[in-house]
């Protein structure tokens, strides 16, 4: 037990264990259809990319709208390394995701002093500006017929594994991030951040690694999705229903939980998939209806109805509840969301 | 000099409608402290309003004004009553209200879609290719008339809040809520009515929008971002504030035609945005309550 931190609990190491192996062995073992099992891995993506948006929207109360920044550039940039240099495909996404994490810190930086609906708002305008200049800027992005990737037989079941790999991974940073030192930092700066400035706690920091640590993850689920999808064009991967995505997911599942944005992931695929094949004009406003009722009636998303039916059935300790609702609760706790850190505006 | 001249006039039309469309979100973040994502949404709305009293009883889309404030004021009204008030008032609720309206807004442009389909459309009159000449400058009769309709509803909203009993109510409620309940101010019906009032601004903003540009659903999205700039520059709530903050984004945006390519110029109020949300927070002439 000494080999790991204090917060790691050996049951969530078990059952994050348990469900890789699950997760690994699941198609062989059901022998899924090709269809199904790329179903699979597109679900495993959105689940690591959701996580990543948590840790801007949930764990530091900082929603993005403008993610799929990152998302594309990661994207943009590894297809072209894959293209240009042939790359090995991993050494193309980490690229790609440095890459991302740099654009993110460029104009993270400064607006992340900005709270709340400030830094929400500012973050549309990056996102939207980013996806006019790409769009235009064909040397990157080749424009808007988009890119190509050479299709090798085979990668796509391949690419199941490394999906997985990759959400197992930023499953345990989310844990970390929440149970760690520094993860309660990220909750103090998310309930004050001028009291939290005061005991010692750097926001501008700590901040700007969350982003780092975001933009990267994002960046890298960016560039796999070039690989998976084999053509990629600006509209798509720069588009404002990307970002949007990823709120839903989070906002769906519940903001601020680990469990949450994961569930919210999954049911966003499930339900685009169904809702694209069914009523392929009304997709955009069920989402928006879904966020509606979420935001009016249950604003933790599905965490919260799980955490209300547990409270009916006595499943869960009051106080234990309470800290869970408090760490995932949407916004901060900030006096002025348009007050700048550390000190009058 | 010439083109310098007709580049300041056409900033000065275009800042009017900007001005409209800004007052309307800073008046409700003034006073509910909510932004209103859905602004663009509204502003999308009264174009289409217009649009369809103009296609199907060839109604002018001036003469349609007083029937798409009404709506869009009603509309907001709905909005606030259904759905706005009953989310947590300060900071906790600032992102709850953000994304709420954000999900109005994704709504309303599915609406759209499905009514309108996703075509561009434009109002056209017999008069939109008409211009006036003057001191050697030729102006668009239409911008003409939307710079001074825009000028007289700030005007007119100018002396509603500064000389009525419901404006000054309205203004007080942005300064304190609590002590206005103390002295008998109906704090959560000014809010219904702001709410209504910013709204109505943003349809009259889509209409009048909607008679110099074409549009689609998606229409009210670069709006939305421009009047946040234009808030943020100016400050919340004062009349001269928003009318010098949108004309210095018209500028911008007009010029940017002379120094960038064409396609980059949609940028540029984004670009901004950012510029002025980080350098200037406060706003150019600090922040300042309604009046």
């Amino acid at each position: 037990m000494k080999l790991l931190p204090h917060w790691v609990s050996r049951p969530a190491l078990v059952a994050l264990l348990a469900a890789l192996v699950v997760g690994a062995v699941l198609p062989k073992v059901l022998g899924l259809s090709v269809y199904s099992q790329n179903q699979v891995t597109e679900t495993f993506l959105f689940v690591a990319a959701a996580l990543a948006w948590n840790w801007m929207g949930g764990y530091l109360g900082q929603v993005s709208f403008g993610h799929s920044a990152m998302f594309g550039l990661g994207g943009f940039i590894s297809a072209r390394l894959l293209l240009a240099l042939h790359l090995p495909f991993w050494l193309a996404w980490i690229v790609g995701g440095l890459v991302a994490a740099a654009y993110a810190l460029v104009w993270g930086h400064p607006t992340l002093r900005l709270r709340g609906p400030y830094f929400s708002i500012a973050t549309i305008g990056v996102g939207e500006a980013t996806r006019l200049v790409m769009t235009y800027w064909e040397d990157l992005t080749g424009g808007s017929s988009g890119l190509s990737l050479p299709i090798t037989p085979g990668l796509k079941s391949e690419l199941y594994w490394w999906a997985l790999a990759l959400m197992a991974l930023v499953i345990a940073a989310s844990y970390s991030l929440r149970k760690s030192t520094f993860g309660l930092g990220l909750l103090a700066i998310k309930s004050d951040v001028d009291a939290a400035a005061d005991v010692g706690i750097s926001p501008t920091l700590m901040q700007d690694i969350v982003l780092l640590l975001s933009g990267f993850t994002v960046g890298v689920c960016g560039a796999f999705y070039a690989s998976y999808q084999n053509f990629i064009e600006p509209g798509d991967m720069f588009g404002f229903d990307r970002s949007i995505s990823f709120v839903l997911m989070a906002v769906i599942g519940g903001v601020g939980t680990i469990i949450g944005p994961a569930l919210g992931a999954v049911v966003f695929v499930m339900l685009r998939q169904y809702l694209i094949g069914s009523y392929p004009q009304l997709y955009l406003g069920i989402y928006g209806l879904l966020l509606i009722v979420v935001i009016l009636f249950e604003p933790l998303g599905m965490m919260g109805l799980f955490f209300r039916i547990a409270r009916r059935f006595g499943l869960m300790r009051p106080e234990v509840e309470a800290t869970l609702e408090a760490k995932a609760a949407v916004g901060g706790g900030a006096a002025d969301p348009g007050a700048r850190q550390g000190g009058a505006p | 000099m010439q083109r310098f001249t007709e580049l300041v006039v056409a900033a000065v039309l275009l800042a009017g409608l900007y001005a409209t469309m800004a007052y309307g979100l800073g008046l409700i973040y003034g006073v509910l402290r909510v932004v209103n994502l859905n602004h663009g949404g509204i502003i999308m709305a009264g174009a289409y309003i217009g649009w369809l009293l103009h296609e199907k009883f060839g109604i002018d889309p001036y003469l349609s004004i007083p029937v798409v404030v009404a709506v869009s004021f009603v509309l907001g009204i709905a909005i606030y009553r259904g759905l706005v008030r009953h989310l947590p008032r300060g900071p906790a609720g600032a992102v709850q209200s953000l994304l709420l309206l954000f999900g109005v807004w994704l709504v309303l442009r599915n609406a759209a879609y499905l009514l309108f389909t996703g075509n561009d459309q434009t109002i056209r009159t017999e008069y939109s290719t008409r211009s006036l000449a003057a001191f050697g400058l030729a102006v668009s009769v239409n911008r003409v008339a939307v710079f001074g309709i825009a000028v007289l509803t700030l005007v007119v909203l100018h002396l509603f809040l500064t000389r009525t009993f419901t404006g000054k109510a309205i203004r007080a409620v942005a300064q304190n809520a609590d002590s206005c309940t103390l002295v008998g101010v109906d704090v959560e019906r000014i809010y219904s009515l702001t709410f209504g009032i910013g709204t109505a601004l943003a349809g009259l903003a889509g209409l009048l929008g909607a008679s110099l540009f074409s549009f689609n659903p998606s229409y009210g999205s670069g709006d939305l971002l421009k009047s946040f700039v234009i808030v943020v520059l100016g400050g919340l709530g004062s009349v001269m504030g928003t009318a010098v903050a949108a004309l210095i984004l018209a500028l911008v945006e007009v010029f940017a035609i002379l120094a960038l390519p064409a396609y980059l110029t949609g940028a540029v109020g984004f670009v901004l945005l950012v510029l002025v949300l980080v350098l200037r927070p406060g706003g150019l002439f600090g922040q300042r309550v309604l009046g």
